[in-house]
């Protein structure tokens, strides 16, 4: 039976083959998050390793809010390691030169525009998770790494751009 | 999963031994200190010395680097247990976003682990402070890491 996020955050306190599998699980999304922003891939992937590299770093912190699942609290990691690298102006690599991990220089640095519509950023998936795959709020939440509640805002910001598009 | 994601997985599993192993080594040579001291001081005078509400207010940011320069005021609930402090003067945490349900190790003067904290708010202004094995209970730190020498302020 495959452990919960949760089960393996707790896990990997003391054993990193735990926090292993829960890159495994999450590495392509938080990838394809970054790189969704950045639009670079040598950026995304040094985002990517900061980002887990932040995950290991705060585990204990982490806090079973959402039945098991560590997506909003691992996107919300993402998220940060993001505005702080925009913020800074250079690509945030603290957790990675904590940990002794080699950072690769990346020529592109960090702009405004990586950041905008930053929360609306995942409303055509939530459309397609609402209206195709006909997931419920709490599974789309849980797809996105966001809460229900917002989960429902991105839906219906969605569908109304698409109501737009259709009236022009 | 790409290659290139798969190294870089395996960089940070490497990089997660390492850290690990640090902390063991860290921890082993505290716990062999916390032993010998206890042969050499009298019996029971390491169990029995008391906390102040002060002691605790100032183990929260000997602890927790985004606390430095912060103002704790603490009260007791349970005397040597369980302490509410609340946050005074300017902070600013590494969080992004609500600090509630938070947890941070407090640090006492001989720069040790004597417990933590849980942030009760958003804000992180109140906190809920256990002492000793009280904050291993309350899954605020491990117990390996109680005692652990903690010379600088942490951070994450």
């Amino acid at each position: 039976m495959q452990r919960s996020d949760a089960a393996l955050l707790a896990a990997a306190r003391n054993d990193p083959a735990a926090f292993r599998e829960l890159y495994d699980r999450y590495a392509e999304r938080i990838l394809a998050y970054h790189r969704r922003r950045c639009r670079d891939e040598d950026a995304a992937h040094e985002l990517t390793a900061e980002t887990f590299a932040q995950v290991w770093l705060v585990r204990a912190r982490f806090r079973d809010e959402c039945d098991g699942s560590a997506a909003p609290w691992l996107f919300g990691i993402a998220r940060n390691v993001l505005l702080v690298s925009v913020r800074r102006r250079a690509l945030e690599a603290r957790a990675r030169e904590r940990l002794g991990v080699q950072v690769t220089p990346v020529s592109v640095s960090p702009q405004e525009a990586w950041l905008e519509n930053l929360d609306d950023d995942d409303v055509p998936e939530a459309v397609k998770l609402r209206v195709v795959d006909e997931l419920g709020y709490d599974e789309i939440a849980r797809e996105l790494g966001t809460t229900p509640g917002a989960a429902r805002v991105r839906v219906h910001r969605g569908l109304a751009a698409l109501r737009k598009e259709r009236t022009r | 999963m790409t290659d290139r994601l798969i190294a870089l997985g395996d960089d940070l599993e490497r990089a997660a031994r390492k850290d690990l192993r640090r902390h063991s080594r860290r921890r082993r040579r505290v716990l062999g200190g916390a032993a010998a001291l206890a042969v050499l001081l009298p019996g029971g005078a390491l169990a029995s010395s008391l906390l102040s509400s002060e002691d605790v207010a100032r183990s929260m940011p000997a602890g927790t680097k985004f606390l430095v320069g912060s103002t704790p005021e603490c009260d007791v609930v349970k005397e040597n247990v369980e302490y509410r402090c609340t946050i005074n003067g300017h902070f600013e945490s590494e969080i992004d976003g609500s600090l509630k349900g938070t947890v941070e190790p407090t640090v006492d003067k001989t720069k040790h682990v004597n417990g933590g904290c849980r942030s009760l708010t958003d804000d992180g202004r109140e906190w809920s402070c256990y002492v000793g094995e009280e904050a291993v209970r309350q899954q605020i730190v491990g117990a390996g890491f109680l005692g652990e020498y903690a010379p600088s302020p942490g951070v994450g």
